[in-house]
């Protein structure tokens, strides 16, 4: 579990991580918008955040490198849980290196002489691990939560959901989806399956359109990952524009309430003006807004908008997709 | 991607109408659905326009350095020396501007032939010296000479404020010689925008 206080990432560099060979970023607030065109590194920079924020010792590092290859991939590949299978994934991401204001971590894959091992550092920690001996078991830290574009699978939104249980906020969450499909009365788990009550009937959330699923993987994880962190990638996929007031409400106020560092990415000018509008009412000036781009050079950078720029800029309507 | 700085918001509305009119005569290729809102920053005043500390240059200092931003124009009123202000008149008006430009030290062309726009005295001034039907304003010049109006507010914003609220949106002579220096910079700045 994260520290109470002070756990937020306030400033990155990352080196050698897929499109981001030396970059540097600073000024992230409690809830960070990214926005820039495509294929530019939003997804990779969270990414890069996440295995920072997840590096704990040397299984936690693994999983979350695992893990961000088999989100990435998890629609093309067919998963065998083999030792072979998470070696593979594991060793696509063959260097790593970030230093935040929590922790620097780096991993790399040596090869020297026929001998493969893996060198892991975090914090003060250094080991170096004979690949044939390393234990690929997973170690997933329970308040850090990425969730890809899609949302969940049925068994993380199960899992997310305890969450809420335990906090005794069901009806809020019933009351959330009442207003994004008003036929939608209630959401139960029901025979293992996530599933919501319309006209009298339980169906299983797959009956509903993607915005469901991505919806309830948000505030499910909002609530299961309290004083840690939440990424959620294009955030606003599958979701109306006119409900995304609704969703940055909910991201903001429970954020707030639990203590957690959220970063998101979009490539939609309304959700950009929502957040902008949203963050103005509810006068939390702990938002920022990350804009990602390539110089003349074709350098990634990348600029952190505290509050007042973000506002005043959206407000003088100028381009804030990206460059 | 560029940016224009301006004083106020009635600045901006007339640089967007001559940017459009650009469009319609074809001396610029853009889309008729460029937002040019979005090139256009308001600085609020002249005194904040010349001022480095702002913390909208600091914004636009970033967005150069990270290559976001590549040209730059600056538009403002020269106003009048009467007025006693250490940037009024054209002499003090581009003294100020080169400090600015000292202090600001970004790393893009700053060329004032290109790069800066000060306009005489100013924009309403102008404005009203370049309105179709000559004749009214020059006897609409007589009668405020005869009144004295310059002696009370050195500036002609009365009489430009009074042609506003008969015509609000008026039909500037945007073929008028005089615009042609700005129509120049404001073609060079869009140059190659998509």
């Amino acid at each position: 579990m994260q520290e109470k206080e002070n756990h937020f990432i306030k400033n990155i560099e990352i080196k050698n991580f897929k499109c981001f060979e030396d970059f540097k970023a600073e000024g992230f607030g409690r809830v960070n918008l990214i926005a820039g065109k495509n294929n530019v590194g939003k997804t990779a920079f969270m990414e890069a955040v996440y295995v920072n924020v997840h590096s704990q010792d040397v299984n936690s590092i693994f999983s979350v490198l695992y893990s961000i290859k088999f989100v990435r991939e998890q629609l093309n590949i067919l998963f065998n849980d083999t030792t072979n299978d998470k070696m593979k994934f594991f060793e696509n991401t063959n260097n790593y290196f970030s230093d935040s204001n929590i922790r620097k971590v780096s991993f790399e894959v040596s090869k020297i002489d026929g001998k493969k091992s893996y060198i892991f550092e975090w914090g003060d920690e250094k080991r170096e691990i004979n690949a044939r001996d390393f234990s690929y078991d997973f170690n997933y830290l329970p308040n850090i939560d990425f969730i890809d574009n899609f949302g969940f699978a049925d068994m993380h939104i199960i899992e997310a959901y305890s969450s809420i249980q335990r906090k005794d906020e069901e009806f809020y969450l019933n009351n959330l989806l009442k207003k994004f499909d008003t036929r939608i009365d209630a959401f139960k788990i029901i025979d293992e399956k996530p599933q919501c009550k319309v006209n009298g009937e339980y169906l299983e959330i797959i009956e509903f359109g993607d915005g469901i699923r991505h919806l309830l993987s948000i505030v499910t994880s909002l609530y299961k990952c309290e004083n840690g962190y939440l990424f959620i990638d294009e955030m606003d996929n599958g979701i109306h524009y006119t409900m995304l007031d609704e969703l940055w409400k909910i991201i903001l106020e429970v954020s707030k309430k639990l203590n957690v560092q959220v970063f998101a990415t979009t490539h939609s000018k309304e959700c950009i003006e929502s957040y902008a509008r949203v963050a103005e009412e509810l006068e939390d000036k702990e938002i920022t807004f990350f804009k990602l781009g390539k110089n003349q050079e074709g350098e990634l950078k990348g600029m952190v908008y505290p509050y007042d720029w973000f506002i005043d800029s959206v407000e003088q309507e100028q381009e804030m997709r990206g460059w | 991607m560029v940016r224009v700085f301006v004083e106020g918001s009635d600045d901006e509305k007339f640089i967007i109408k001559l940017l459009q009119d650009l469009i319609k005569s074809k001396e610029l290729e853009l889309s008729k659905k460029i937002n040019f809102k979005s090139y256009i920053n308001i600085m609020g005043s002249k005194k904040n326009l010349l001022d480095d500390v702002q913390s909208k240059y600091k914004q636009v200092t970033k967005e150069i350095e990270l290559g976001e931003i590549k040209k730059v124009l600056f538009i403002f009123d020269c106003d009048f020396e009467l007025d006693d202000k250490k940037c009024n008149g054209m002499k003090n008006s581009n003294e100020c501007f080169d400090k600015l430009i000292n202090n600001l030290d970004w790393n893009i062309e700053i060329e004032k032939s290109k790069h800066l726009h000060i306009f005489n005295k100013n924009l309403d001034y102008f404005l009203v010296e370049t309105i179709n039907k000559k004749e009214c304003y020059e006897h609409f010049d007589r009668l405020t000479e005869c009144l004295d109006v310059e002696k009370v507010k050195p500036n002609k914003k009365p009489i430009a404020n009074l042609y506003r609220d008969l015509y609000p949106y008026p039909q500037f002579d945007f073929k008028d010689d005089r615009f042609r220096p700005l129509k120049d910079k404001l073609i060079d700045l869009f140059k190659g925008i998509k």
